[in-house]
């Protein structure tokens, strides 16, 4: 499959020609704002999206991966997913413009597959992110920084993307390595890439040792860790109830920082409001499992209304969700190795330690 | 009936409000498109611009032109469910989950037990268990309420116990003037039970401490874990297995149940 050598004008410039559909991606720490954004170096960049007309960025590549997960471009926080009246309710269609995702990472294409099959299969569809799933365009990238809290290759990940994008790049000096990895992507190219140069050998050889040192790195700053998890290999964990869970629930103040962060948590409610007297819509939001209202139900007195009255129940049954049912209800891992939920945590809870202490 | 977008509801016509007992009314509902549903699977029922909560229908499903679906005044939304009068648009989607394995029942003996409200959802079984007696061995139903005025669907204890091969038993937990029948929690009802235990599945639906002591007690009445199927409704929200709020362990129970054979989840904490 062919790999293209292309100056970053030449990208950008096919950046620019997506036109009409929303671009989003990874913002350069603007010059002059060093200060104001310490920590983007270390976490990773903004999402930003780039307007019609307006002159096009260069997406920050060579940056760790953005702060934010993907997953809200596809699954918004909230959204109204229907809205009924005394007669037939009708269903709500996605209304904005198919959407180009730039400087994905490869943790990111995992926790989409991971989505794909939540959302997508099984007698029910979730029809709204399957019209943005199958709509939009996915441009990856080759890692090439870290955070501090990165640890994909605990889980069996990698920080470069072979499949699962429509196009992948790879940052090389003042140019871009450029391959389409679906028939999507080839088609996307075409217009551009036939007056590209093909990368060379040496530039493959280059991307190669790229690769290779990222992975190095990565299992240098985990070498501490000896999890080792991949999708068929996960490991195994005690239950809920143990104590054992108890001295990482201390840490845990209920935030929920950790579920809206990370790309793989899915769960969501549904609410409904009255917008007049004749017509009411329903809402999907995400919901946290850590929070105590999650399983809240009615009762009167007596009655048990939530079946983990105990944080440490719910904080546990987070990663046993992520390491042990995910791997028994879906044939893969919960957890991709991002580590935003290690950066997000108000506790300082690692899931890599907790994983690391906790397994058998 | 899954509509394209599984997130509306179908709207349906309340036709009947039946006063049950003094805390819970059945609410009859005529969909305006017929919706068919095994007995054990559940609907969600919306109260317009309110909100929805998950039921297993109370009423056969060999009649899916008039759902039943018997409901406790417990909370915000149910206290709203009972105001509702006949004449009023309700909606509904499902249904959703497994049902009951009423097929695999063929030539066994049947226990059903119920706690409360907890004889709605069986309800539905038994009219299924009824209209199949002849493939069946025997019905055995166990049922306790609190007292003489939360005993529901009263005036059809007779008629299921007159059928062919169908025992009825009720209890109440304390004892009450002008009541001569047994007292104490359901429970008692299952001591020394007079069923084939290596050929009886057991059916339990009721609150969670009702559920726990009812397996315990079925358990030292030697039945084994694979023999009992527990109602197990939690805070079910989307009801198609996708917003990830009613799991045990990595069962989602509005897919995989509502009803769970307790071998699958008892080696998991916060069952009951």
């Amino acid at each position: 499959m062919a790999v293209y050598h292309v100056p970053k004008p030449g990208f950008i410039e096919w950046l620019s020609d997506l036109g009409s559909r929303s671009v989003f991606i990874p913002e350069a720490k603007p010059p002059g704002r060093e200060r104001l954004q310490a920590g983007t170096s270390r976490t990773g960049a903004a999402w930003v999206r780039q307007l019609a007309g307006q002159e096009q960025q260069t997406p920050a590549l060579d940056l760790p991966r953005a702060s934010q997960s993907c997953k809200g471009f596809l699954l918004p926080a909230a959204e109204t997913v229907a809205k009924y009246g005394r007669a037939a309710g009708q269903p709500v269609a996605v209304a904005e413009a198919e959407i180009v995702l730039v400087g994905v990472r490869a943790c990111e294409l995992r926790a989409f597959a991971y989505l794909d099959k939540v959302m997508l299969e099984g007698e029910f569809v979730e029809p709204l992110y399957k019209a943005r799933r199958e709509s939009a365009i996915v441009v990856s990238c080759d890692c090439v920084d870290c955070a501090e809290t990165c640890h994909c290759v605990l889980v069996g990940g990698r920080p470069y993307a072979e499949e699962g994008s429509d196009v992948n790049v790879t940052p090389l000096d003042d140019a871009f390595l450029v391959e389409p990895l679906s028939d999507k992507g080839r088609e996307l190219l075409a217009s551009k890439s036939r007056d590209w140069a093909e990368a060379t050998d040496e530039h493959l050889d280059r991307r190669r040792q790229l690769r290779e040192a990222m992975v190095e790195r990565l299992e240098k700053q985990n070498a501490e860790f000896t999890l080792g998890a991949t999708d068929e290999n996960p490991p195994a964990l005690p239950e809920a109830d143990e104590e054992s869970w108890q001295r990482f629930a201390a840490d845990c103040v209920e935030c929920g920082a950790c579920t809206n962060i990370c790309p793989t948590c899915h769960c969501f409610y549904l609410f409904d409001h009255a917008v007049a007297a004749d017509s009411a819509e329903r809402v999907r939001t995400w919901d946290s499992c850590l929070l105590g209202t999650y399983h809240r139900m009615a009762g009167g007195a007596g009655m048990k209304l939530t079946p983990r009255p105990e944080l440490r129940s719910r904080l546990a049954n987070r990663i046993l969700h992520k390491f042990v049912y995910s791997p028994q209800q879906y044939g893969v891992l919960g957890c991709v190795g991002c580590g935003r939920c290690i950066d997000a945590c108000l506790g300082a809870i690692d899931i890599r330690k907790v994983v690391e202490d906790l397994k058998q | 009936m899954i509509s394209e977008n599984p997130y509306v509801p179908e709207p349906v016509k309340l036709v009947e409000v039946i006063d049950e007992t003094p805390t819970i009314k059945t609410l009859v509902l005529a969909p305006e498109k017929p919706m068919s549903f095994r007995s054990g699977q559940f609907l969600q029922l919306t109260l317009p611009g309110v909100g929805e909560a998950p039921f297993t229908p109370s009423s056969s499903p060999l009649e899916p032109e008039r759902i039943a679906i018997t409901i406790l005044k417990t909370g915000m939304l149910t206290d709203r469910l009972h105001e509702c009068r006949p004449g009023e648009m309700l909606g509904l989607r499902g249904p959703f989950g497994k049902g009951y394995p009423v097929d695999e029942l063929d030539g066994t003996e049947v226990l059903v037990v119920g706690g409360g409200v907890g004889l709605a959802p069986l309800r539905a079984l038994i009219h299924v268990l009824l209209a199949r007696l002849a493939r069946l061995k025997r019905v055995s139903i166990k049922y306790g309420a609190r007292g003489t005025a939360e005993l529901l669907y009263r005036r059809q204890y007779d008629q299921w116990a007159g059928a062919d091969k169908v025992d009825f038993t009720c209890t109440i937990d304390n004892p009450e003037p002008g009541w001569d029948g047994r007292t104490g929690v359901v429970t008692t009802l299952l001591k020394d039970l007079d069923i084939d235990r290596g050929n009886a599945t057991a059916f339990v639906c009721g609150p969670s401490i009702m559920l726990r002591f009812t397996t315990y007690e079925l358990m030292s009445e030697g039945l084994s874990a694979d023999q009992i199927y527990l109602s197990m409704n939690r805070r079910m929200s989307c009801g198609m297995g996708k917003c990830g709020r009613c799991n045990i362990g990595p069962y989602y129970l509005c897919k995989d149940g509502p009803d769970m054979k307790y071998s699958l989840i008892q080696n998991y904490p916060n069952v009951f």
